[in-house]
């Protein structure tokens, strides 16, 4: 009776564990790609360095170990159409799965060890040691996601394409490292072309305002006497092309039904010189900033967030231009009746589609009332940042755009169940004291500028600050924050119509998936593990006292009362790098 | 043709996007795009573009 039991509570968790995962070709070939991409990039500490160099016409080229990386993007992308018609469920391999964890714990643990630098444990500068158990571990992997008879069924069923991307990595992973001397300051020809045009671009326009601009053509160097920037490879405006021209062919890709070719294409090369341009402004406004007697402000906030700030303005415009623009669509804007751009699949994106199926694109016209006070508040952080030093001195503008968006959207939002009982102040005293645990056992307050930041103002202008940064904390984020995640984005798990499902019919895959983008929404930055687990752990809870009784004020009352206390331990404690 | 000149010109446009972005993104500095405000950049701009695709009747 009991194994019987524990044989059926086995094929239950089976049965979880599985419909968890993608069942269908196409779907394991993505998870393979993201699991060996996130394994990659953290098993090499960030580096994103796997060994190997060879010597081709005079060029050094990059690890040879990037080109099945490349020849998996170009094989998955042109063997797409052609998986997703194969709707078979293909098994998950446990037990290589379990292999592969084995291999992949012995290259963390070379990782951490070289990092903390223990005697017995071999020193691997060039990483050899950890690629040798990466290859099995991936090969392990790769037979864990498809089985080996399915790898040949998708080769067979794509002719050369194999051959296809195996040329096509060679040639990205050359190409990748010619396209590199032009921002590097390698002793060849092309080399530096980008630093060199951003410098010169820089001074042409910093010559019109300010007299005395000093140059340094040898070391990137330009600025005043007063204040100076070097324009690094990094800020030659190379990640602005590369972020510009990733999303641009991810779009025209996606929505590739939609629009008429070659037309589309030209915008890709009006966003990379817009980006560009932008970067030119960016570097032009930081000595600016910097000559008016704000470095900080120019070295810390403005630098770190306007480049941000023109790839979201370049890829929105980009958005709305393939939208508005009639010449390059299939689908003139005119006889659609939609703002955004519609999804490729379906009938509703065929000209004249019946008007009930073209009903059906989009998001619902809720989202906005939901996510729109959330997106506000990530808008003024931006902003904010941009314009502060180590002090985040217009915090304020958070609480205001919050506050002003949650007003206007409140006859949308009211009809909401704000009520709440005892167990959402109950979870948020648990987040509290789960977040807290880790400082608590440091048993001293991490280091933090804020501190000295406030120590430096005027009483009043100390308190004001803290009264705005408390306001926003305990009413604004938690309201806003709720809205967006266990409002819109746990029950868009569950389907477009999200206002349509219920909050106590969320699902454990809704839940989990809104809480881990939650946590990551806590990151401080991407190597940030600890933030990433709490915050998904806090959301984990914030869902539980929204699904308790199916009210919004549950989740809005332990989210306020966890911040709550945080803030009472931030200022009672003066630990300020909690904020 | 064109459709083939459409495929691969997209591959060659992620390619080139991945490698650079690869090549040029230093996770641990903070040079023109600063990582450690890519997931607030993403998420701004993934919730902006799903706020403009809202339905909208004639």
């Amino acid at each position: 009776m009991n194994s019987d039991r524990s044989s059926a509570e086995i094929s239950r968790v089976h049965a979880v564990s599985a419909s968890l995962l993608p069942r269908h070709l196409l779907g394991r070939f993505y998870l393979f790609g993201a699991l060996v991409a996130l394994e990659y990039i953290f098993c090499f500490s960030g580096k994103g360095r796997l060994p190997g160099h060879v010597k081709i016409f005079g060029v050094m080229t990059d690890p040879y170990g990037q080109i099945p990386l490349f020849a998996y993007v170009v094989f998955l992308s042109l063997g797409h159409s052609i998986w997703k018609a194969q709707k078979e469920n293909i098994p998950f391999g446990r037990i290589f799965f379990g292999f592969h964890l084995l291999f992949i714990a012995a290259v963390l643990s070379i990782t951490l060890g070289t990092q903390k630098g223990p005697g017995w444990l071999l020193y691997d500068p060039f990483g050899y040691i950890r690629s040798s158990l990466c290859l099995p571990a991936t090969i392990l992997l790769a037979l864990a996601c498809v089985p080996l008879r399915s790898w040949v069924r998708a080769i067979r069923s794509t002719g050369l394409l194999w051959l296809y991307s195996s040329l096509a990595g060679v040639a990205g992973w050359y190409l990748g490292t010619l396209i590199k001397l032009l921002w590097t300051d390698a002793n060849t020809a092309q080399s530096a072309t980008m630093q060199t045009g951003s410098l010169y671009a820089v001074r042409a326009i910093l010559s019109v305002f300010l007299p005395d601009v000093v140059i340094d053509p040898t070391s990137f160097v330009i600025g005043t006497p007063r204040y100076m920037v070097t324009i690094a490879a990094g800020c030659s405006g190379v990640e602005g092309f590369a972020l510009a021209l990733l999303f641009t062919s991810i779009w025209l890709w996606y929505f590739r039904k939609e629009y008429r070719f070659p037309q589309a294409l030209l915008l890709i090369p009006c966003a990379l010189a817009c980006m560009w341009l932008l970067n030119i402004v960016r570097l032009c406004a930081l000595i600016f900033i910097g000559d008016a007697g704000y470095p900080d402000v120019s070295d810390i906030g403005f630098h770190s967030a306007a480049g941000w700030i023109s790839f979201i303005i370049i890829a929105l415009l980009f958005s709305q231009a393939t939208q508005r623009l009639s010449w390059m669509r299939k689908i003139p804007p005119a006889a659609s009746s939609f703002a955004g751009p519609p999804h490729s699949a379906g009938v509703e994106c065929l000209p004249g589609a019946p008007a009930q199926f073209r009903e059906e694109r989009g998001e619902s016209p809720a989202i906005r009332a939901y996510l729109v006070p959330f997106l506000a508040i990530l808008a003024a952080t931006f902003v904010s940042k941009a314009a502060s030093g180590n002090l985040e001195w217009l915090y304020s503008l958070r609480f205001f755009a919050a506050a002003i968006t949650l007003w206007y959207f409140w006859p949308r939002l009211k009809s909401l169940d704000w009520r709440f009982g005892w167990f959402g102040p109950a979870a948020g005293v648990a987040v509290f004291l789960v977040w807290i645990a880790p400082v608590w056992f440091q048993h001293q307050p991490a280091a933090s500028p804020l501190g000295q930041a406030l120590a430096a103002l005027s009483p009043t202008a100390r308190w004001t600050w803290i009264a705005f940064r408390v306001a926003a904390a305990v009413i604004t984020v938690p309201i806003a924050e709720e809205l967006a995640f266990r409002g819109y984005l746990a029950r868009r798990f569950i389907g477009r119509e999200f206002d349509a499902v219920s909050f106590s019919s969320l699902t454990l895959l809704s839940i989990c998936l809104s809480s881990a983008v939650f946590g990551l929404e806590h990151m401080k930055n991407l190597m940030d593990w600890q933030h990433l687990l709490l915050g998904t752990l806090a959301g984990l809870a914030f869902s539980a006292a929204l699904r308790w009784r199916g009210r919004m004020g549950d989740a809005v009352a332990a989210h306020a009362v966890s911040n709550l206390l945080l803030a009472a331990w931030v200022l009672g404690f003066g630990d300020w790098a909690q904020w | 043709m064109k459709s083939s000149m459409k495929y691969a010109l997209g591959v060659l446009g992620i390619l080139l996007g991945t490698c650079a972005t690869a090549h040029g993104l230093d996770f641990f500095r903070k040079p023109e795009v600063d990582p450690s405000l890519a997931i607030s950049a993403l998420t701004l701009l993934a919730g902006s573009l799903a706020v403009l695709n809202i339905r909208r009747s004639k």
